[in-house]
């Protein structure tokens, strides 16, 4: 589980323009675990994805693999070794399948057999489904591709911008699996933001929770899980 | 036979024109969503550019790829110097920022070229007795020469969109630019290639029609503004429906001409409108453009 921390974020600010929704954060990830970051709407789920994918203006620090990487450019991230699923899937609608997992892979140098064969082995929906538009797929298999497609740049760290949104109960069940054999049989570490509190926290190694752009509350999965406040706010149970 | 044989041959020729500055248009459109309005100036830039260079003894192709070059670098560099500075703070003032370019550019042709227009030379031999013999039809090299330069350039954009690494790229950034940049496409350097492809496409069209329009700084006015009817009927984010809406429009515009006589040529314009708000009732996005179904 724990290890040297593969990121390491203090003092996150981001925001957009003159707001600011981001007050401070910090966080870490390390070498094979995976962090769960709680909070509801609005709370800064999002905005800290795109910071630490570089995507929008952020201040703080943040450490990648050793490498200070608060002033780095969404390809020098990716580059890095930073992959982003982002929030509603984002894939390439008009491209077939596979170009979007080729898309994925556009940063590596080289063949992207061997990757698309290991990919298609672990979602064998997306190889019956490789000609085909990326629109044309349901949700569940377009989250699936996003992933995929994340997976394509050989990141150590996977990047979840909620997963579980818009997808039906059992869906989501298999998509956690999904996400806990990534870390299982491929070595990865995961930062997964969600509001889906039940089955993100049983898949944590750590969480925390993150409320109005500032994090209130961390410990273990399970300590959340037990937690009154988070049972109420988050899985609607009245203590 | 041999009269709609001519004019079919000629109607793909100039259709073929339609089709490159539509094509150029489209391309500009599907990753910016702009219409650069600057496009045909630019390529009758590029077609004083082959002048000057033939004038001095440079091989007439050689020209030509020069010229290409340099409406790929003034294309790219109005990207990234007039538009993406201001569509960050106001996407409504692109419009008329493009209006500035294309007044900008058609006034520096006049000063740099003059006004009067001039002969450029056809790439194909255009003698007077330069024709093949197809069923009996006696068809011009240097028209045939025109739809083939069409036919060799769609082949080669084909490949790019199709078997390149950068072509790929060029399709994930006209579909998606937030994911582009998560999937680490660059995707200012993207959109510069993009309007610079676009730009040196423009040239190719005006250097392929001014040997039979005659060149001046009026060169592309009317081309463009069939070239845009070609790309809104095709579907504007659509190549083969640019490539398709061109062609159509410049067979329209042969027949009309030759079967129609109380139209004429200056009703051309009007009548291309017509047809075009006639399509557009029944098929909004034009005939190839997508209406974006998508599951989500």
């Amino acid at each position: 589980m724990s290890g040297a921390p593969l990121l390491s974020v203090s003092g996150l600010r981001a925001g957009y323009g003159p707001i600011e929704v981001l007050h401070g954060l910090d966080f870490a990830v390390s070498e094979g675990e995976i962090v769960v970051i709680l909070g509801a709407n609005g709370a800064g789920k999002t905005t800290t994805m795109r910071a630490v994918s570089g995507l929008i203006a952020r201040q703080g620090t943040i450490d990648f693999a050793g490498h200070s990487i608060g002033h780095a450019k969404p390809d020098a991230i990716v580059r890095g070794g930073i992959s982003q699923v982002p929030q509603g899937r984002g894939t390439f609608t008009d491209l077939t399948v596979e170009d979007n997992l080729l898309a994925g892979g556009y940063t590596v140098g080289g063949s992207l057999d061997e990757d698309l064969e290991r990919w298609y082995g672990v979602f064998p929906r997306l190889g019956e489904r490789s000609d085909q538009k990326a629109g044309s797929l349901s949700g569940g298999e377009q989250q699936m591709l996003a992933i995929a497609r994340a997976m394509m740049s050989r990141p150590k760290l996977l990047l979840c911008d909620e997963p579980s949104l818009g997808l039906a109960p059992l869906i989501t069940k298999e998509l956690f699996q999904v996400l806990g054999s990534l870390r299982d049989e491929h070595g990865m570490s995961l930062l997964i933001v969600e509001q889906n509190a039940g089955l993100s926290l049983e898949l944590a190694d750590r969480a925390y929770v993150l409320e109005t752009g500032s994090i209130v509350a961390t410990g273990t999965g399970e300590e959340l899980l037990a937690d009154d406040t988070v049972r109420e706010a988050y899985l609607g149970v009245v203590s | 036979m041999s009269l709609f044989l001519e004019r079919m041959v000629n109607g793909l020729a100039d259709g073929s024109i339609y089709a490159l500055v539509a094509l150029a248009l489209v391309v500009v459109f599907r990753s910016t969503g702009q219409l650069n309005f600057a496009q045909g100036e630019i390529g009758t830039t590029g077609a004083f550019v082959v002048s000057t260079l033939t004038l001095s003894g440079w091989p007439v192709w050689v020209s030509i790829v020069v010229a290409m070059v340099v409406g790929l670098l003034i294309a790219a560099s109005v990207e990234r110097v007039v538009i993406r500075p201001i569509e960050h703070r106001n996407p409504g003032a692109v419009i008329v920022a493009l209006i500035g370019v294309f007044l900008g550019v058609n006034q520096l042709n006049a000063m740099i070229w003059g006004v009067d227009a001039r002969r450029l030379p056809s790439v194909f031999p255009d003698g007077a007795d330069d024709f093949v013999t197809v069923f009996g039809t006696p068809l011009r090299v240097a028209r045939l020469g025109v739809i083939g330069v069409l036919v060799v350039l769609l082949v080669l954009l084909f490949l790019l969109f199709t078997r390149t690494k950068i072509g790929l790229a060029m399709r994930a950034v006209a579909n998606n630019q937030e994911s582009s940049n998560l999937v680490g496409i660059r995707v200012g350097g993207v959109l510069v290639l993009g309007w610079g492809l676009a730009g040196a496409i423009g040239v190719l069209a005006a250097v392929m029609l001014a040997p039979s329009a005659g060149l001046s700084t009026t060169l592309m006015l009317s081309p463009f503004l069939l070239g845009s009817v070609a790309a809104v009927l095709g579907g504007l984010d659509s190549p083969v429906g640019a490539v398709v809406g061109g062609l159509i429009i410049g067979v329209t515009e042969a027949f009309i001409v030759g079967y129609v006589d109380f139209l004429g040529a200056d009703m051309l314009l009007p009548v291309m409108l017509v047809i075009l708000l006639a399509v557009l009732l029944l098929r909004p996005s034009g005939l190839f453009g997508s209406e974006r179904v998508e599951r989500v």
